[in-house]
């Protein structure tokens, strides 16, 4: 069935178009590159505010209006790009294992700040000015990191198991 | 320079809270991933073939992926014994081959090939195809430049 879909994906004008182009694939790819400076970038900064190692005396609910945002416009242009190469490799990328676990951690990842913000985030009046936060939100931001690292990772392991 | 030198003094070991030693360590840690990106072009030849093990494939083409990143052809192989084998050629994507002159009907199913390439490190029935003759007799470069493997045009020579 999901087979089935990433074949139809891959057999689609638009999956072949992008797979057999000369210039869109290499371009969406390094815009997928470049682009996990805005989501990974930004996420690294609130997650080090959480753990008290950078922007120390700016509130977290500062950091956070101020920073999210571009965090949430990194993420748009990493899913289209990223839905786009998967267009493109789709039938390949079903039996990648690397594109597998890549998917898992984004799962868990999503899941991370989902927690974050109906937990602990809700009280944050109360911790806003401390350098060093609760420990949930300081789990929240060390499994955030990790994660991220891993996804990175995961993604670039992709290409060694395209047959 | 004087204070890299002098690392027994406390005093110049702190550069406003980061010790002299972890700049060193970050310097050299930022060294090592730049001296590596050259080697990760998209992957390198070395991460799935091996260099040591050059082949020469010449059969009937059965099936080409005209595909980024990299395109696959493969190839019916009629061994001594007459067993046929099917085997797959990497090269560069589309974009590297066209500048090559290889065009994406330069190739066709049904075509007499031979490939001098290198085998896959896990012995499967795969090959960087390094040079391929085409059915008009053009010999052209499969592989994709500054991947680190045999004959790419884009390294340079020791002393060149």
């Amino acid at each position: 069935m999901l087979e089935h879909f990433c074949q139809w994906l891959y057999d689609s004008a638009i999956g072949t178009g992008i797979r057999e182009s000369i210039w869109v694939f290499p371009i969406i790819e390094t815009v997928h590159v470049l682009t996990i400076t805005l989501l990974v970038g930004t996420v690294a900064i609130f997650d080090l505010r959480l753990l008290g190692v950078v922007l120390k005396n700016e509130p977290v609910s500062r950091v956070a209006s101020q920073i999210l945002p571009l965090t949430w416009a990194g993420f748009a242009v990493m899913f289209v790009s990223g839905f786009l190469l998967f267009w493109s490799e789709a039938a390949k990328s079903y039996a990648n294992p690397a594109f597998r676990i890549k998917l898992l951690l984004l799962a868990l990842v999503g899941l991370n700040p989902l927690i974050f913000h109906f937990t602990i985030f809700q009280s944050v009046s109360e911790w806003n000015g401390r350098v060093v936060t609760p420990l949930r939100a300081r789990l929240a931001a060390a499994s955030s990191l990790t994660l991220w690292a891993c996804i990175i990772c995961a993604g670039r392991a992709i290409a060694y198991f395209q047959k | 320079m004087e204070a890299f030198y002098d690392l027994s003094t406390p005093e110049s070991l702190v550069m406003e809270g980061i010790t002299m030693k972890t700049k060193i360590s970050l310097g050299s840690f930022l060294l090592a991933v730049l001296l590596t990106i050259p080697l990760l072009a998209h992957h390198s030849f070395s991460a799935e073939f091996d260099g040591t093990k050059p082949i020469q494939l010449k059969g009937t083409v059965t099936r080409i992926d005209w595909a980024n990143p990299h395109v696959y052809f493969y190839i019916d192989i009629k061994g001594a014994d007459g067993k046929v084998e099917n085997w797959g050629c990497e090269t560069a994507g589309p974009g590297g081959l066209l500048r090559r002159g290889w065009k994406r009907d330069s190739l066709k199913v049904g075509d007499e090939v031979t490939v001098n390439g290198y085998r896959a490190k896990d012995g499967s029935k795969l090959a960087d195809a390094r040079h391929i003759t085409l059915p008009d007799g053009r010999r052209i470069f499969g592989g994709t430049p500054g991947d680190g493997g045999p004959d790419d045009p884009s390294a340079k020579k020791p002393g060149a």
